[in-house]
């Protein structure tokens, strides 16, 4: 920008604007660390969950207590990582404040999900992938990401399969919908991510 | 029918700040100099013209014993970027 005050047409206003707004999107898009973090630990405690409660015998709330694992675990990875992040990076911008906000409502509601239907006992996971469906589509959509929004389609198909599963195979359909869901879109995020910055 | 567009933000440099700090809500002036690519003297200069017609603040701070200048955009900056924004529109019909 050598000229002091090039003035614009509308084609260059617009080409301006477009890509201040995709080197945000791409800020986010190089978040795939979450899903593979949160990917992996969901199959291993479907996983575990299925092993325990259907092979090992175990009862049902005995079992799921490797959930608990999951989060002990996940929490303070996912916390270090945003912390590390925020240092390196100074700005913050408003499609990652977003993004943010949509997976902070999905946290309050999935844990509500799980009060109430563990009060009632029923089994969470199908409302699970219901509401994992809804937050994946809107990730994927706002960062223009397909393979999201078809991960959200596969969660959403779990959903579904759950009304002909018993309570132990939602597991499986869990870690199925989780791998479609999370861990394809979050390895095809970071090799997109390692190819822009090569 | 296409709409006059803001002058102040027809210009390059001008539009790439008020760009960036619509999804930045403030930066650094350093942060802002290698987003744009400007010299330094250049992009204080527009970033002045900026702060005059009342679209940022520079918030001038020290970050340990070194100078730091912010910029943050104001509600009238985000106003007249989304004014542009749909007047910008109406040289594109669908």
């Amino acid at each position: 920008m050598e000229n002091e005050e090039k003035i614009l047409n509308p084609q260059e206003s617009l080409r301006i604007i477009r890509e201040t707004i995709d080197l945000a999107k791409r800020s986010v898009r190089e978040s795939g660390f979450h899903y593979l973090l949160w990917g992996w630990l969901v199959v291993a405690a479907c996983i575990a969950n299925y092993y325990f409660s259907a092979i090992a015998g175990w009862p049902p709330q005995k079992a799921s207590m490797v959930w608990l694992g999951m989060v002990v675990v996940g929490v303070p990875a996912a916390m270090i990582y945003e912390w590390r992040r925020g240092k390196q990076e100074k700005v913050d911008n408003v499609v990652r404040e977003w993004y943010g906000k949509v997976w902070l409502a999905f946290g309050i509601s999935l844990l509500l999900i799980i009060l109430l239907t563990v009060t009632n006992s029923i089994s969470p996971v199908p409302f699970i992938l219901t509401l994992v469906g809804f937050a994946v589509f809107i990730s994927g959509y706002m960062i223009r990401f397909q393979p999201l929004v078809w991960g959200a389609v596969a969660m959403w198909i779990a959903a579904v399969a759950c009304i002909w599963l018993t309570v132990d195979q939602h597991l499986l359909a869990q870690a199925v919908a989780t791998v479609l869901g999370y861990l394809v879109p979050g390895y095809l995020l970071n090799k997109q991510s390692r190819t822009a910055h090569d | 029918m296409t709409k006059d567009l803001d002058p102040l933000l027809l210009s390059q440099l001008r539009l790439a700040v008020m760009s960036h700090l619509m999804v930045a809500r403030e930066a650094e002036f350093n942060a802002l100099k290698q987003h744009t690519g400007a010299t330094a003297g250049n992009l204080s200069a527009q970033i002045a013209k900026l702060q005059e017609a009342g679209y940022i603040e520079v918030v001038k701070t020290y970050k340990g014993s070194y100078p730091l200048t912010i910029c943050k955009i104001t509600p009238t900056g985000i106003a007249a970027f989304e004014v542009f924004f749909e007047d910008l529109k109406t040289y594109f019909p669908l």
